[in-house]
């Protein structure tokens, strides 16, 4: 039980190298409840310590002050002085009391959204999401705060940047669950509905043994996000590797979507304005109505969309009729957009409001193809190696090879006597 | 026994010769395993341990000093009389010469690592059917050490050795020589044999590691060139004029087409077998993912047995 002094003493002296880091380790962690006890008095002592260069004591004192209550008008300095400890720790240091680490950067997180600021926050948990992370492939229990710090600021494009790596590693589920929920609504809000309903989709077939209100709101998102994207959603099939739980039970708990979806198969804008409007106050409680009105003015692009199977060259008029909508003017406006967001290949004829429909004038006969499917390839090589790696991983599960040794019997005798038919560790 | 010959004929040699007695060689010596004393066809095979030999005649044209053989059969060897089947080899004569009536016999060949004085006698007997003959010798045994191929042509010289003239055997230098149709088709006979029929796999596998080599070489030619090249630049190496107008003209029939035609074609076909490559790299993981899953169902999800699992292989 040493005395703070001391401890901060030990502090200064032992954060050089690594020797000295690991028993520096040892003696906070022994000296941890004392700590705690006097979590009120720490203050000062934070400011004897450089955080880039005793990081790790540094985090201790820090964990074990913020443990404690704090008064408001201590609050922004706080948060000032733990953005500023996250911007100049040192991440190896860091990475061995992970879990310190985490809970610092939740309460901060906790702060700045009393301080209704949430935009202080977006920018130090970014740095910390990048030291604590052993590498891009791991997701860490900062990201989905990160990613909420950043929904609540709206900025979504340095949500974006995190979201571009793929994770490979998850260590909770919980943690796993809520960085793909809150990545598909960044995506939402910055309409890139394909990566938007990959992340929803995960959440939906993650595996889960009790269904989770996580996944319920993900799956009304992705039906939604799914309708606008692919023009369609098939309520009855689920991929193969969805858990038998989330098959049974997700859709008990999203019946007005569905219908939406059933409404929308039709293909007429009648039906779908009907049934939006009865299930309005669903949509709204579930804070999903700005993307059902989206889902609305995507079925006059797919009604078009699919004209352009039928004809060639067509009158703006008689889009208009077919599609349902009340002017040409407003017809024209949809293939407009349709062709500026790359959706479409047409050209217009204004003087006798002609819309010619064309091919893709992609010849795949340029350079930068060669360039692009090379990149594809060697992604698909690297993600191939990753595969067979798991699956030699899980074939060796002694879970897996119990339950695969049980069906042995229906199969002749002398195939298979390698492996017993009860697999006993 | 071997000296080089003085005799100034020029020989050439196609390779379905060379094809021929090797594959004799080999279909006898695979047939010995099974049938020890009776082989089908000639072996003088005394001592099992000992590689058969195997006989035959080649034939071919001469004209003026270029001697060129173009084809070879089989032929019995008779131990008792020590000389090939003579009734034999006039009736094949015939046929062969109905079907190419330009083609003589030039001579004979066998299989052994050096030529023998018993080979005298059978060479001394061809003499009547043509003055001078040949003797083509393959060596079947396998030196990877080896460059050359292990064929060798020998004429026969009248030497004064001892006081006494006699005949003995010389080498010969000898050139490959073949025509367009012959080395396709030979090409073609010589890459399916050794694939005992093979799956399209190995197939293609042996087609691309050929590509493959063929590209090394090329590769390492090419840094040869540029090196000695880069010599001359610097000066190590005095200048030479002839060799330097040869590497110019080489340099100048490249690219052999250049057009926007082709430009086109080509990236385009490029591109086809890209996205091929591509589709089978994505069939492969697609595949991969699909065991995964399964294996993951059976393992972690406890409700998910229905009717009538698959196998799990």
């Amino acid at each position: 039980m040493e005395s703070i002094e001391a401890l901060v003493a030990h502090i200064q002296v032992l954060s050089s190298s690594v020797d000295d880091i690991s028993h520096l380790h040892n003696l906070l962690k022994q000296a941890e409840e004392s700590l705690q006890s006097q979590a009120s008095r720490l203050a000062p002592f934070l400011e004897q310590l450089d955080p880039s260069k005793h990081s790790l004591g540094y985090l201790y004192i820090l964990e074990a002050y913020t443990s404690a209550p704090i008064q408001t008008e201590q609050a922004s300095e706080l948060t000032v002085s733990i953005a500023n400890f996250i911007n100049s720790c040192l991440a190896e240091q860091i990475r061995l009391a992970p879990d310190k680490f985490t809970s610092v950067c939740k309460r901060f997180k906790d702060q700045v959204l009393l301080l209704q600021a949430p935009i202080q926050g977006v920018g130090p948990l970014r740095t910390a999401v990048r030291k604590l992370q052993p590498s891009s492939e791991q997701l860490t229990a900062l990201h989905p705060d990160f990613l909420q710090l950043c929904l609540l600021a709206k900025c979504y494009k340095t949500g974006l940047c995190v979201l571009e790596e793929d994770i490979f590693e998850v260590d909770q589920p919980k943690d796993f669950f809520l960085y793909c929920y809150y990545g598909g609504m960044i995506c939402i809000g910055q309409k890139l509905f394909r990566k938007a309903r990959e992340l929803l989709l995960n959440v939906v077939t993650a595996p889960m043994s009790t269904t989770n209100a996580i996944a319920v709101e993900a799956y009304k998102k992705y039906i939604l996000v799914s309708l606008i994207h692919n023009g369609q959603y098939s309520t009855t099939s689920f991929p193969k590797y969805t858990s038998s739980v989330a098959q049974r039970n997700l859709k008990n708990f999203s019946q007005p979507y569905v219908d939406l979806a059933n409404s929308y198969s039709t293909g007429k804008i009648v039906e779908l304005e009907s049934c939006f409007e009865t299930n309005r106050e669903k949509f709204e409680s579930d804070n999903n109505l700005g993307l059902v009105k989206q889902v609305v003015s995507s079925l006059y692009k797919r009604n078009i969309q699919r004209l352009t199977q039928t004809y060639l060259t067509l009158s703006l008029q008689d889009i208009a009729n077919t599609v349902q909508l009340s002017t040409p003017k407003e017809a024209e406006m949809h293939v407009l957009q349709m062709i500026q967001d790359g959706e479409k290949f047409a050209t217009i004829n204004q003087k006798d409001g002609m819309v010619i429909f064309h091919e893709d004038p992609e010849q795949y006969k340029t350079c930068e193809i060669i360039e692009q499917i090379d990149l594809s390839m060697q992604r698909m090589i690297a993600l191939s190696k990753k595969l067979n790696t798991v699956d030699e991983f899980i074939s060796c599960d002694p879970i897996y090879l119990a339950k695969a040794g049980r069906e042995r019997p229906r199969f002749d005798f002398d195939d298979f006597d390698a492996v017993p038919q009860k697999f006993n560790m | 026994m071997a000296s080089s010959s003085s005799s100034g004929l020029t020989f050439k040699l196609h390779p379905l010769v060379i094809v021929n007695i090797s594959d004799h060689y080999t279909r006898v010596k695979s047939q010995e395993h099974f049938a020890p004393p009776k082989t089908n066809g000639d072996a003088s095979s005394s001592l099992p341990s000992s590689p058969p030999r195997v006989f035959g005649c080649v034939i071919g044209v001469q004209r003026g000093r270029t001697v060129e053989i173009f084809n070879s059969f089989e032929l019995l060897y008779d131990p008792s009389t020590d000389s090939l089947d003579r009734p034999f080899l006039e009736k094949k004569q015939e046929l062969y010469k109905k079907v190419f009536p330009n083609f003589y016999i030039l001579g004979w060949y066998s299989t052994g690592s050096d030529a023998q004085e018993s080979d005298m006698s059978i060479h001394k007997a061809l003499m009547d059917i043509n003055e001078s003959p040949v003797y083509v010798l393959l060596n079947p045994s396998i030196n990877p050490a080896q460059k050359d191929l292990p064929v060798t042509i020998y004429e026969s010289e009248l030497h004064v050795i001892d006081g006494i003239p006699q005949l003995i055997f010389v080498r010969a230098n000898y050139t490959i020589e073949t025509v367009e149709a012959e080395r396709i088709s030979v090409d073609h006979v010589a890459h399916l044999k050794p694939s005992d029929g093979g799956s399209a796999a190995t197939q293609l596998a042996a087609h691309l590691t050929g590509i493959h080599s063929a590209i090394k070489m090329l590769n390492s030619r090419v840094r040869v060139l540029h090196h000695y090249l880069l010599a001359m630049q610097k000066g190590d190496i005095p200048c030479e004029n002839s060799l330097l107008r040869q590497v110019s003209s080489l340099l100048r029939r490249l690219p052999a087409i250049e057009s926007a035609k082709f430009q086109d074609d080509f990236l385009m076909e490029y591109n086809d077998t890209l996205l091929i490559t591509y589709l089978a790299m994505f069939t492969n993981c697609a595949s991969t993912m699909n065991e995964l899953v399964d294996k993951f169902n059976t393992a972690y999800d406890r409700h998910s047995r229905r009717g009538g699992r698959t196998a799990f292989i």
